[in-house]
């Protein structure tokens, strides 16, 4: 990364790292009342799997490049087996495979998220407060 | 009264020891032109800042017709345009204040 703004580059990509958890935990939350059949896999939670870039090997001093997210992984498929003889989707037992994951779980990690988000905005922030003092030596 | 006209300076003893004055050249300054003078490294500053107002235009397009999927990616191209652009003025304001301090010299 030879960017003139490094301090922006790191932080970017952790802002683009905490808003795909975001859109992750959004998804999860948005299927928490996905019912599925006992024949189909139930709505398995998503986990994003973030891992730090590492420096550049032509780097003078070996700071990292920041964050990436490099994979999905996915909750438990058995789902909680709730008994509903009247859902259309139930069988002939009358049970159907509701999302195992817990929505305080979601919450936690949305405010997690949504904080760690706010906290790579403050280094933009005080980076380029840095960068403008910077302009201002031997000011006009 | 009558004013007898002042002698002309290179007739002061001592002057031709001075040696004249050579301008500095370095092996390296000559075959590296990335690094050749001031003009050059103008250039690509102006470069570059194209490049950063370029990418923060096409991000704001995206925005517009929107078709952006990460609103920090404009705002932190946004920024660096900015900051990018406030160095190249300040580099530009230090040369023009350089070149008029030499231009004032007494000589």
């Amino acid at each position: 990364m030879s960017s003139m703004f490094p301090t922006f580059d790191i932080a970017s990509s952790a802002l683009t790292t905490h808003q795909i958890w975001m859109n992750a935990l959004a998804d999860n939350i948005a299927n928490i009342n996905t019912v599925e059949p006992m024949s189909k896999p139930a709505y398995q939670e998503k986990f994003i799997v973030a891992q730090e870039i590492p420096s550049e090997p032509g780097e003078p001093v070996g700071v990292g490049g920041g964050v990436a997210p490099v994979a999905v992984q996915y909750g438990d498929a058995t789902g909680m087996i709730t008994y509903d003889p009247t859902n259309p989707l139930a069988d002939k037992q009358g049970l159907v495979r509701r999302p195992s994951e817990n929505l305080g779980d979601q919450m936690t990690n949305l405010i997690i998220a949504q904080r760690g988000y706010q906290l790579n905005l403050a280094v933009v922030d005080r980076a380029r407060s840095s960068y403008q003092q910077a302009l201002d030596i031997n000011g006009r | 009264m009558t004013v007898t006209p002042i002698g002309g300076v290179l007739n002061a003893a001592g002057l031709g020891s001075i040696v004249p004055v050579t301008p500095e050249t370095t092996a390296a300054a000559e075959t590296d032109s990335s690094t050749a003078g001031v003009g050059n490294a103008f250039t690509q500053a102006l470069d570059s800042l194209q490049g950063t107002q370029s990418a923060a235009d096409s991000l704001a397009q995206t925005a517009a017709t929107g078709n952006l999927t990460d609103i920090h990616n404009y705002t932190i191209a946004a920024t660096e345009a900015s900051v990018t652009t406030e160095l190249t003025v300040a580099v530009r304001d230090r040369a023009v204040e350089a070149f008029n301090d030499i231009m004032r010299m007494q000589v």
